[in-house]
């Protein structure tokens, strides 16, 4: 009996030991495979040193693959923007700073850069700025104008239900309406953003504009460096544009980037 | 006849003094004539049109005046004058054209606008008159008064006087200086005889400098000097300050002074004489030429502001460099390159305070550069240096402003390995990028979509309507249950229990009126074993124990209380 115990708790103990060490396996695993896959921040970094370096080409690959891995933010095109613009590259710059003033609105050096920018590349401001509404969601975005209708709305719902509770507090029933109406006004402004075109900026020199959505298309026309203009729709490597002067066409998907929302599929 | 005579005189005299203590009139700056030299002409004469401006600021060209019945066949001839004339100081500019009539008759030269500084002024129509053949007369050797000649001179063997001693000198400040130092120049008039008009006839031209003209010197009574054993009285009139622009022997050429003299005698009308000064050669020599060295000369000292000392990121600090001092600070316009790491400098605006003097061009010239953050925290504006020659020491000499600092508060801090530097953008300036360190990733949080929004703000408002429109849906439904009378609003039953009792109602009346109001608003409760329905049903049994007992006494007390409970009961349970 007490041997039976005895082999037992033997075991037991290895049975410990086994899983301390297949813990501590995984534990390691983990932890390499964590120190091979560098965080967005350290590669971030890593790009700033490159650039820093001279070596621009690297840096906006880096830069590519952390906005390609969903790490985006108005620094990271920041940064990208100035190194495109180190290469010569004004509308890859112009674009990289438009994306970071869709990310942040507020941000004021981005701004700053955008008209300085722009104005290098002889561009009139509308040109820049072809849908009216993109400016309304940025204003929405900058203003946290959602959040402030959500908030509102839901105020007047639990004023309203306090007030069905009770019916006595007739002053809930003209906070539920106020904040209601409130709610409602303000909500106008990120739905009416939510209706803008996706745009797209053109970032390279010379781009043609094509008849068609195909590689034997034929060009009609080229598009100015660093003009955004509305996408249309997509087909495959290929979006569908107007650009300023009016004229429709398809581009190739790499000459013209998506400034806000991902093209529509075309149909 | 006496007082008519004292009346004259009196009136005179205060003509006379009215006229002379009236102010007179601002026209010295911006004055237009229009004069010819005949208003009677042949159609074989020429006519001379002269268009005279006298203003602190004249303008170049004259638009030549509509004319009739004449045209053009000289001119213009442009003179510039700058005239002295009673201590004052005037310019004035002529344009001469010379006229040829087309036909006989009347001609007219039209009206004269000119657009001056102080705005726009205009010299009146000539009417002139055009007759056949030629009758201009001859131009007179001398003035046209018959007190130019003395009658009595040849007569009495009389001869003119001997022409009044009068010269003028140019007087430089120096005859040795250095390239951009300030060289004072006067012009003299030395005068035994009483002056009545002063005039540049011929301007000179001060080639290898450049020319800054000082305010004439004021009023003056002249002072006594000696020339070559002659005494005379002598005159600043006019004061130049010259810079030169090279290095070598410059010589100054002379000018020439047409002067007034006034009569010395009864039959003297005066005269006008010519003198010019003589030419005057002064040494310049060469400054050092360094590298980034200003061009100023002279003494100067520079101080560096800011308009603030801190800011907030995205905002914009003023960096004011200051030099002042006394030289050639006018024709500087360079600043100094201003680089300060971490910030974004644009190029400057310059703002000049300098007056000319006597000893230079004195006073103050600003550049003001806009210096834009691009990261937080603390820039250093480094020390700026304004380098100069100083004649006095005979070298170069630098001053230097000390160095400030700028806080930056809020925004993104940079990154402290090499920091961004400053100009118009990267790619157009060169040198260590402008990049942030931080990735800041989801720092402002992820907005929602609009069609999100859209979908919220109209579930909110289908909730809204599900809770009113359920509220009065229960209401209704509780009303329905076994209600054969349409539904009657709280108020009008309320109104109906008011009347029980008034206008002299029977109690049987006024209990049939509570029961009834009780039912239409009710209905049947058969069944209904609710709190509510027990309610109701009690109050029926009173009103009908009111209704149907015996009038044995005053019930009005009773129906009135039977009123108010029925009252209670609907606004409780309706």
């Amino acid at each position: 009996m007490r041997r039976s115990r005895a082999a037992e708790g033997r075991r037991g103990a290895r049975l410990t030991r086994a899983t301390a060490c297949a813990v501590a396996a995984l534990a390691w695993l983990a932890v390499a495979a964590s120190a091979h896959a560098k965080p967005g921040p350290q590669r971030f970094r890593d790009a700033g040193d490159l650039a820093r370096a001279g070596d621009y080409p690297r840096a906006i690959a880096l830069y590519d693959s952390l906005a390609a891995s969903g790490t985006e933010s108005a620094s990271l095109y920041w940064n990208w923007a100035q190194v495109a613009a180190a290469r010569g590259a004004t509308g890859e710059a112009l674009w990289a700073l438009l994306r970071a003033r869709e990310l942040d609105p507020s941000d004021r050096a981005v701004r700053r850069d955008i008209d300085r920018l722009r104005e290098a590349a002889n561009l009139d401001r509308a040109e820049i700025a072809p849908e009216p509404l993109a400016a309304v969601a940025r204003a929405a975005r900058w203003f946290r104008l959602d959040l402030i209708a959500v908030l509102m709305l839901a105020i007047s719902l639990g004023a309203h239900a306090v007030y069905r509770w009770r019916p006595s507090a007739a002053r809930l029933a003209r906070v539920a309406w106020a904040s209601l109406a409130i709610g409602l006004g303000v909500a106008i402004v990120p739905v009416a953003g939510s209706l803008a075109r996706p745009t797209g900026a053109v970032v390279r020199r010379g781009a043609p504009l094509l008849d068609a959505a195909s590689p034997t298309a034929g060009p009609v026309g080229t598009l100015r460096e660093g003009e955004v203009v509305p996408i249309l729709e997509t087909s495959g490597d290929y979006v569908r544009i107007e650009d300023s002067s009016g004229a429709r066409g398809w581009a190739l998907a790499g000459d013209v980037r998506p400034v806000t929302a991902p093209a529509r599929r075309a149909s | 006849m006496r007082r008519a005579l004292g009346i004259c005189v009196a009136a005179t005299l205060a003509i006379l003094i009215a006229s002379a203590g009236a102010p007179r009139p601002a026209a010295a700056d911006g004055v237009v004539r229009s004069e010819v030299d005949a208003r009677r002409i042949g159609i074989d004469d020429q006519l001379q049109l002269t268009i005279t401006v006298e203003a602190s600021d004249l303008p170049d060209q004259v638009a030549p005046p509509p004319l009739t019945n004449l045209r053009v066949v000289g001119g213009p001839g442009v003179s510039t004058q700058m005239s002295w004339v009673n201590g004052r100081a005037s310019q004035l500019r002529s344009w001469t054209y010379v006229l040829q009539p087309t036909a006989v008759g009347n001609a007219e030269v039209g009206i004269v606008a000119v657009q001056l500084r102080t705005g726009e002024t205009s010299a009146p129509a000539i009417p002139i008159e055009v007759v056949a053949g030629s009758v201009k007369p001859a131009e007179p050797q001398r003035g046209s008064s018959p007190f130019d000649e003395d009658p009595f001179g040849s007569f009495f063997g009389r001869r003119r006087g001997p022409e009044p001693k009068l010269f003028v000198e140019a007087q430089p400040s120096r005859t040795s200086l250095y390239v951009g130092e300030p060289l004072l120049l006067t012009y003299y008039l030395y005068t035994q005889a009483s002056v009545s008009g002063l005039q540049l006839a011929q301007a000179p031209q001060y080639a290898g400098f450049w020319a800054e003209d000082l305010t004439p010197p004021g009023r003056s009574n002249g002072e006594p000097a000696t020339v070559e054993g002659v005494s005379y009285r002598r005159f600043p009139v006019m004061r130049k300050l010259l810079f030169p622009t090279k290095a070598g022997r410059l010589t100054i050429p002379p000018a020439t002074l047409s002067i007034g003299v006034a009569s010395q005698s009864p039959f003297d009308n005066g005269a006008a004489v010519q003198r010019s000064t003589k030419p005057v050669t002064v040494e310049v020599k060469p400054v050092p030429e360094e590298p980034g060295s200003s061009g100023a000369v002279g003494r100067f000292k520079a101080t560096a502001s800011l308009d603030r000392p801190s800011l907030a990121f995205g905002e914009a600090a003023t960096l004011r460099f200051k030099v002042e001092g006394s030289g050639n600070l006018k024709w500087v316009d360079r600043g100094p390159e201003l680089t300060v790491p971490g910030a974004r400098v644009y190029p400057p605006q310059v703002k000049s305070d300098l007056q000319a003097e006597p000893t230079g061009i004195t006073g103050s010239r600003t550049w003001e550069y806009v210096v834009v953050p691009q990261t937080a925290g603390t820039l250093e504006i480094p020390r700026l240096e304004f380098e100069y020659f100083d004649p006095a020491a005979g070298r170069v000499a630098r001053s230097a402003t000390a160095p400030l600092t700028l806080r930056v508060e809020g925004g993104t801090p940079a990154s402290a390995a090499p920091p961004p530097l400053a100009g118009p953008g990267p790619a157009a300036r060169g040198g260590p990028l402008p990049l942030r360190a931080d990735l800041e990733q989801g720092s402002r949080g992820a907005a929602l979509p609009g069609s999100a929004v859209g979908f919220i703000a109209a579930g909110v408002l289908a909730l809204h309507g599900l809770m009113w429109g359920g509220g009065r849906l229960a209401r209704l439904g509780r009303r329905g249950r076994g209600r054969a009378a349409a539904p009657r609003s709280v108020r009008g039953a309320i109104g109906d229990l008011q009347r029980v009792g008034r206008d002299g109602m029977s109690k049987e009346k006024a209990a049939g009126l509570i029961e009834k109001t009780i039912h239409s608003v009710f209905g049947s409760l058969d069944g209904d074993e609710s709190e509510r329905a027990r309610a109701v049903r009690d109050l029926l049994d009173e009103v009908h124990a009111v209704r149907y007992a015996p009038q044995l006494g005053d019930y009005s007390e009773k129906l009135r209380e039977l009123a108010a409970r029925a009252g209670d009961v609907i606004r409780r349970w309706a």
